[in-house]
């Protein structure tokens, strides 16, 4: 085991090193041969040659790629995420705040759509081709096919927008009702109740589709331990159709899950980061995408960084989850 | 003076005939009605993308980027569909004006035009991206498969470090840094979608490499090249072309996302995903919910089509789903 998580801990950091070598490189010498100089842009479209390069000297960009490189690395090791010369802050300021809020969305998102797929999932793998099954079964093909930049601003007219114009879903409320808003964010410390109500649509939008996929896959999951041998034992020492589902389908089906959901982390980012434009919650996505706009790529490699820390780390803990729990993974 | 003759064969007597791997396909294929609904929708799009945009603007006599002052009410409101121009006061239809089937946009263009248009540029750069992206997936994963040792490790490694990356992130600013554009949009999708089916291909690759028609094939003293390319790829058509409508559904879906950020083909061309973010910016949606809505419902038909020929696919080519 310690063999194994030895290794797979170590092919995360060569990931990590990659990938920060990679958004390096492509937004700080990429950038710059495209004429997106950044000491440019700090520096201002006024701004004299010799301003110009006096600025790319303050902010490291004249040297060789690979010192800059070694030397952002070294900040990061020490928990630095580099400066934001736009913002006039430390990276690690904006992106830690925004961050709060990514993971906010992300996670009450998670549960929401891992408890919708359980639901929706066992119902068509324990009545299999019934009438529920059937429609269940077309709504989770819908809702892949509905891409989440849609869902998110329909939700948004027709459960918060409508209501305050006086109706829920073509029926008459009679009075403008705002139970929900319509965009913005609440942080969890200063209002828990705020917070909650600003991100139920957030949530809803973004479990949407991933609640979707993991039903498809419980469903599949679950039918195909229904025809297993275990199963018939338990069937025929007597145990109940729900025991066998939670004691012994359950316990097989869970891992898989938080497997599914370690590798889903980065996909979740990428979704979040359209929930947050629509709904206009500060989190990463957010300010990475206002970033990229702005030219601020100093955040840019931040954000990026901490997504793919997040990610590559959330991908080895599935990793080692699964391997402490099934040891011919680890055999491998 | 001799002749043979071939003995005569039964008139009465029927003989099973062998039916091709396409027969197969086909007769297990036409009975699944919503493959057939998907592929005739999946056509219909084409069809309209390809011909029906320029038959619309001809009819209609709106060019795409046309931008019609009177298409817009006096408040700068777009027009709902089925409507006619407003007249003079900005607020009353003209009767005998210009018609928009589904409305007008916020620059006062004809949806409905636009529409068909963005259909081009979703399904060129969706079809092209995944062409040139299961291109690389099949080469490298034929080589990694195939050769297994140095070329399996560097490939493989390779793969697993661009699962890694958070796409989405990496492709807004990729598409950032490069510009936007026609081509840099295939190019940042290719990017990001080669891996899946290099994968897939590999572990085919894996199990196959060990067959008796490949070993039969050094014996005959087939070369490497040959193997790989005239004995096992074959084998790896069915799966790919199932893994292939996947790809598709993905990479319209990725366009349509850049678009929606504006780093994909930019304006005035239209595109799916631009016409949803026109829609949705500025809170436009709430007073004309039909500019979020048609963009996003074509998007979502043209997903659901091709995920359900997918499935239809997998059933009649019984190929086990491919990931």
């Amino acid at each position: 085991m310690s063999g194994y998580a030895a290794h797979r801990v170590a092919t995360a950091v060569a990931q990590l090193l990659i990938i920060t070598l990679v958004a390096y490189l492509l937004f700080f010498v990429i950038a710059d041969l495209t004429g997106a100089s950044p000491a440019q842009r700090v520096a201002g479209k006024g701004a004299t040659p010799e301003r110009v390069r006096e600025i790319a000297h303050i902010m490291g960009v004249d040297r060789p790629w690979y010192e800059q490189y070694a030397t952002f690395l070294s900040r990061l090791a020490r928990g630095n995420l580099g400066y934001s010369f736009q913002r006039r802050q430390p990276v690690a300021d904006v992106v830690f705040p925004a961050a709060a809020v990514t993971a906010s969305l992300v996670l009450g998102a998670a549960v929401l759509w891992v408890l919708i797929a359980i639901v929706v999932g066992l119902v068509g793998a324990l009545h299999p081709r019934s009438l529920a099954d059937r429609v269940l079964t077309i709504g989770v093909q819908v809702s892949i096919a509905a891409p989440v930049f849609w869902v998110a601003p329909m939700l948004a007219y027709l459960l918060a927008y409508q209501p305050t114009q006086g109706t829920l879903l073509g029926i008459p409320l009679g009075r403008s009702v705002s139970w929900l808003p319509i965009q913005g964010y609440v942080t969890l410390t200063s209002d828990p109740f705020e917070w909650a109500r600003h991100l139920i649509l957030p949530w809803i939008a973004l479990a949407i589709g991933f609640a979707a996929l993991y039903a498809r896959f419980v469903r599949a999951f679950v039918l195909e331990q229904l025809s297993e041998e275990y199963v018939k034992t338990a069937r025929a020492k007597g145990a109940r159709e729900s025991r066998i589902i939670r004691r012994h389908i359950g316990r097989l089906v869970a891992p898989a899950i938080v497997v599914l959901l370690g590798l889903d982390v980065g996909v979740a980012l990428g979704g979040a980061l359209f929930v947050e434009q629509v709904f206009g919650l500060p989190g990463l996505g957010y300010i990475g995408l206002s970033s990229i706009q702005n030219l601020d790529y100093g955040l840019t490699v931040g954000v990026i960084t901490f997504a793919a820390l997040v990610a590559v780390a959330a991908n080895a803990a599935a990793d080692l989850i699964q391997a402490m729990l099934d040891p011919r993974v680890r055999a491998q | 003076m001799s002749s043979i003759t071939a003995p005569a064969l039964p008139e009465d007597e029927t003989f099973p005939a062998a039916r091709g791997a396409f027969e197969d396909f086909w007769r297990r294929f036409h009975r699944d009605y919503v493959a057939l609904a998907a592929i005739c929708f999946i056509v219909f799009t084409i069809f309209a993308a390809v011909l029906g945009a320029p038959l619309a603007a001809w009819l209609t006599g709106h060019p795409p980027d046309q931008q019609y002052v009177n298409g817009l009410t006096i408040d700068g409101i777009p027009l709902p569909p089925m409507s006619h121009e407003v007249g003079p006061d900005g607020v009353t239809p003209n009767p005998h004006g210009e018609f928009f089937i589904l409305g007008t946009d916020k620059l006062g263009r004809d949806v409905f035009v636009r529409l068909l248009y963005g259909a081009r540029i979703s399904l060129f750069v969706a079809f092209t991206a995944t062409s040139v992206a299961l291109l690389i997936g099949v080469v490298l994963g034929l080589i990694a498969g195939y050769y297994r040792a140095v070329g399996d490790a560097i490939i493989s490694r390779g793969i697993e470090t661009a699962m890694a990356f958070p796409a989405l992130l990496f492709a807004v600013g990729l598409a950032a840094v490069i510009g936007a554009g026609l081509l840099n949009v295939i190019v940042v999708i290719t990017i990001f979608s080669w891996y899946y089916p290099a994968r897939v291909v590999r572990s085919a690759v894996l199990s196959l490499r060990q067959a008796q028609f490949v070993e039969a094939a050094h014996m005959v003293g087939a070369s490497h090249r040959r193997v790989m390319f005239t004995h096992l790829l074959p084998q790896l058509t069915a799966p790919l072309i199932v893994y292939a409508t996947g790809v598709i559904a993905a990479n319209i879906l990725f366009e349509a996302g850049l678009s929606y950020l504006g780093l994909g083909v930019p304006p005035p061309t239209a595109s799916w995903g631009q016409m949803l973010s026109d829609g949705v910016s500025g809170g436009l949606y709430r007073v004309q919910p039909w500019l979020a809505l048609i963009p996003g419902l074509a998007l979502a038909s043209l997903m659901l089509s091709f995920q359900l020929l997918g499935d239809g696919l997998r059933d009649a080519l019984a190929t086990k789903s491919a990931a």
